[in-house]
């Protein structure tokens, strides 16, 4: 054990703050090193001085006068001379009187001191159920403070979710009604026109061809399938007859798969289209003619 | 202790030296460290002598006891209990104690006064507690409540406080102390508090709050020697 920690010991000892344990250690320590005795002597009466820095308080007058008669008291009860006469066994008749007054005096000091008491103690339990209630009041109000807080957030909560939801429904609402919107541009189902076309080709009657046409958008798409292979300068092109041309519209040139006979053209008529009365799709020359020359391979419906 | 003989002292060597025949002392303006230390011994010896003739049954040397500690003893019970009436009974009990055990009384243990204050803070600590338990204070009392607020003893409580010599040295010293030693010695003293409880009060390790009370201690006990 350190000098430095018989220090702190005898410090603690000076103030009454050892623990258990250390109360042990510093006897210990004590019976080991008796110089330490010395250092906790000066440091208990170091300690005593810091009474000094109190603010300064007189004590009643009165209360040496207290102390003074308790110590008489306390002298005449505990402090007889030891070579007083021994009392004699048979009390004498005044004697008995007085022991008799005193003792009656002692009976009732002593019952209304055990009121006083009970009285004291019966006080005491109302202060500290009045506290235990006080408490259960303070306690209860912390909870419906919390409980409170605690709606609050959620009624916030809620507001912030139903305010997120009526967004949402605005911005569902705004697409369905962009939505709406373009399918009426674009046109309902039942507008769209859809043909099949089929093979005028001795050699591949197989050929055939649907052709989806969009009135609203001007914009069809063509789908072949089993059409004969082309030579490398001729295209296959299509055809929009709307009787209010006397000549079909050009619908564009598109290739095959040389191996499948199949191909898909989205087009556009370079006309308005008004009404399709057929389809066709002629072999011509490659890039195209502006009226049809070649011989018909598909038409419908 | 003081360079001054503060005026109980010198009504005490003027008794002493009626009653019982000490060594006559001369109340001087100033002395020198030599001097001061020799009266200082002298104090605590005559305080011995008061203490040895209160365990032989003699009423009046306890008067004298009472008039030389009930000044700095009282005010300590006022400052731990912050209730003047239970001060009051709590040194009246300390003194019954002392008359009761004045023979226990070893000089190697440290000074008289020492002693009769240990009784006192004891009783005044205890009771204080004791009420803590009662009414649950001690979670929720902040250090006002304790009649310890920094300002406590600081320049408006010494406005108050004594004038004495004795308390103007120490008042002195302990001020010379730096101010986490001075905390930790106050909340040690008058608190009524734990190790623990103190550590915690202050929020700092409980093995810096020793350190600090074993430092504040020795550099007091120095501080106080060298100004005698």
């Amino acid at each position: 054990m350190n000098a430095e920690r018989h220090e702190d010991l005898a410090a603690l000892a000076a103030l009454d703050l050892l623990t258990l344990a250390e109360q042990a250690e510093f006897t210990a320590a004590l019976a080991q090193h008796p110089e330490l005795a010395n250092l906790a002597s000066s440091l208990r009466s170091t300690a005593a001085e810091i009474a000094h820095i109190a603010p300064e308080a007189e004590p009643p007058a009165d209360l040496k006068i207290r102390l003074l008669k308790t110590i008489a008291l306390h002298a005449s009860s505990t402090r007889e001379p030891l070579d007083q006469a021994p009392r004699s066994s048979i009390l004498p008749f005044p004697t008995w009187i007085g022991f008799a007054t005193a003792a009656c005096f002692a009976c009732l000091a002593a019952y209304f001191a055990q009121a006083y008491f009970n009285e004291g103690a019966l006080n005491s339990a109302f202060r500290d159920q009045q506290t235990l209630a006080d408490l259960s009041l303070r306690s209860a109000k912390n909870q419906l403070a919390a409980e409170r807080l605690i709606t609050q957030r959620e009624l916030v909560d809620a507001a912030k979710r139903a305010s997120d939801s009526a967004a949402l429904i605005s911005t569902l609402e705004s697409r369905l009604a962009e939505t709406k919107q373009q399918l009426f541009s674009q046109g309902t189902l039942a507008d769209y026109k859809i043909a099949t076309l089929a093979s005028l080709l001795g050699n591949s009657p197989q050929a055939v061809a649907v052709a989806v046409w969009n009135p609203a958008n001007q914009e069809g798409v063509l789908t072949v399938h089993k059409l004969p292979a082309l030579a490398a300068d001729k295209d296959y092109q299509l055809w929009v007859v709307d009787p209010q041309y006397s000549i079909p519209v050009d619908g564009g040139v598109f290739k095959v798969d040389p191996t499948t006979g199949e191909g898909r053209l989205i087009f556009h008529p370079n006309r308005p289209v008004q009404t399709v009365a057929k389809f066709a799709v002629s072999l011509e020359r490659k890039g195209g003619v502006p009226k049809a020359e070649g011989p018909m391979v598909l038409i419908g419906p | 202790m003081p360079l001054l003989l503060s005026s109980h002292l010198s009504g005490y060597i003027s008794w002493t030296n009626q009653v019982h025949g000490l060594e006559p002392a001369r109340v001087i303006p100033r002395m020198n460290t030599e001097q001061t230390a020799d009266f200082s011994d002298a104090r605590h010896a005559a305080d011995a002598r008061l203490l040895g003739l209160v365990a032989a049954g003699d009423s009046a040397a306890l008067g004298e006891l009472y008039d030389r500690f009930s000044r700095p003893l009282y005010a300590t019970a006022v400052r731990i209990l912050n209730d003047p009436g239970e001060a009051q009974d709590i040194v009246h009990d300390a003194f019954v104690s002392v008359w009761e055990k004045a023979a226990s009384f070893e000089t190697t243990r440290g000074t008289a006064f020492s002693w009769v204050l240990t009784l006192t803070r004891n009783r005044a600590i205890d009771r204080l507690r004791s009420r803590r338990r009662r009414h649950e204070l001690l979670e929720s009392s902040a250090l006002s409540d304790l009649g310890l607020d920094e300002n406590s003893s600081g320049p408006a409580a010494d406005r108050a406080a004594s004038t004495s010599d004795q308390a103007t040295t120490l008042r002195a010293a302990v001020a010379a102390l730096p101010a986490d030693q001075q905390r930790a010695l106050k909340l040690a003293f008058f608190s009524g508090l734990t190790q623990e409880e103190i550590a915690a009060r202050l929020e700092t390790p409980l093995g810096t709050i020793k350190a600090r009370i074993r430092r504040g201690l020795l550099k007091l006990r120095d501080q106080l020697a060298n100004r005698l």
